[in-house]
């Protein structure tokens, strides 16, 4: 039960950060979504190490696992959107597949080349 | 009395489904078997089959829905047990990330633009390379759809799993660093899945340049959304 108890609270703070970061959001109207400025607090903090990762961690873990499911229910709304698919949304599979292919050569190029290339002393 | 039973019985029915298709996938791991995409599937079906509207099925989804924002906070821990790494390649991480981001929001934009598309899908398009809660985040700042965007998520992930290992082999990309950050900042957690399987530093890398990459698509999209549409 005790487990259960700080999982819960540990989940929390998720919620907790991601209040705070719509809030940033909407008092400076920023155009990055709050939830992305919550998470950089979050990673601020832990790497400040005002909050200690073993406070969290095993209640992120846990909800991190099964991350795909809070996925589900917006992805299931592509119901309403089939006639897209049939006319000519369809090219958009094979333009975002393409796309894919740029980024994963023109970063995976660059970095390879600034490794190469670059300050090395790290390694 | 109606309308909470529907909401419980639909929060069960995709807990139910989502396990049923984890533990498929367990046995047969493929990108059509992935939980998310067989969890759509069959729901979707089952909406089709008994004709229920997508509003119905939201009454219990709309639970599911209150963890996207909050769940964007915790891609923070693994981010934070990355940070040695994130120290030892920062100059290629920052170059790669911020080239691979832009050629996946400017060649989204101009494709979409190029066949034709209505303003709402330009700006859905965006941020497909994304993990899908930040993309939701983003393309609903931007004004875009958020199912599609889903959707068009899912497509960059499972078309990078599948063809990310066969693009690096074809570009010569033989670094591991490389490796990684190509697929973890084209095709996020359904990449990071398959970098896993070329190596450990594959998939280190793959999962800390989906989270940057992430950041980084936030702050860029809504600016080419401003200068290119």
């Amino acid at each position: 039960m005790f487990t259960w108890t700080k999982r819960i609270l540990q989940i929390a703070v998720l919620f907790l950060f991601y209040y705070i970061g719509e809030a940033i959001q909407a008092y400076f109207s920023l155009v990055i979504p709050g939830s992305i400025i919550g998470m950089l607090l979050f990673f601020l903090l832990l790497t400040a190490q005002v909050i200690k990762i073993d406070w969290v961690e095993e209640g992120i873990d846990f909800i991190i696992k099964d991350m795909p499911i809070f996925f589900v229910p917006v992805t299931v709304g592509i119901i309403q959107y089939f006639d897209f698919f049939y006319g000519k949304g369809i090219i958009m599979i094979p333009s975002i597949i393409l796309s894919t292919i740029f980024v994963i050569a023109i970063a995976g190029l660059l970095t390879q080349f600034t490794l190469k290339n670059g300050d090395n002393r790290n390694e | 009395m109606n309308n909470w039973f529907i909401s419980t019985l639909f929060l069960v029915i995709t807990i139910f489904i989502f396990y049923g298709s984890k533990r498929l996938y367990q046995r047969f791991p493929n990108p059509f078997t992935l939980p998310i995409f067989m969890s759509t599937f069959s729901i979707v079906i089952f909406l089709l089959i008994f004709d229920i509207p997508y509003q119905t099925y939201m009454q219990g989804g709309k639970w599911i829905d209150l963890f996207l924002g909050p769940i964007v906070v915790s891609l923070a821990v693994p981010l934070y047990r990355q940070r040695m790494l994130i120290k030892k390649y920062v100059k290629a991480i920052t170059v790669g990330i911020l080239s691979g981001s832009t050629v996946g929001i400017v060649s989204g934009i101009a494709m979409a633009k190029g066949f034709g598309f209505q303003q709402e899908i330009i700006r859905t398009i965006a941020a497909k390379s994304v993990t899908t809660p930040v993309a939701l985040g983003v393309t609903d700042t931007v004004g875009g759809n958020l199912s599609l965007a889903a959707v068009f998520v899912m497509i960059a992930g499972i078309s990078g799993a599948m063809i990310g290992p066969g693009v690096v082999k074809l570009f010569r990309i033989s670094h591991p660093v490389a490796r990684g950050l190509g697929i973890g900042t084209a095709s996020h957690a359904i990449g990071t899945a398959k970098a896993l399987e070329l190596g450990e530093l594959e998939g280190a890398v793959s999962a800390l340049s989906m989270t940057i990459s992430a950041v980084v698509v936030s702050l860029l999209v809504p600016f080419f959304i401003y200068i290119l549409v």
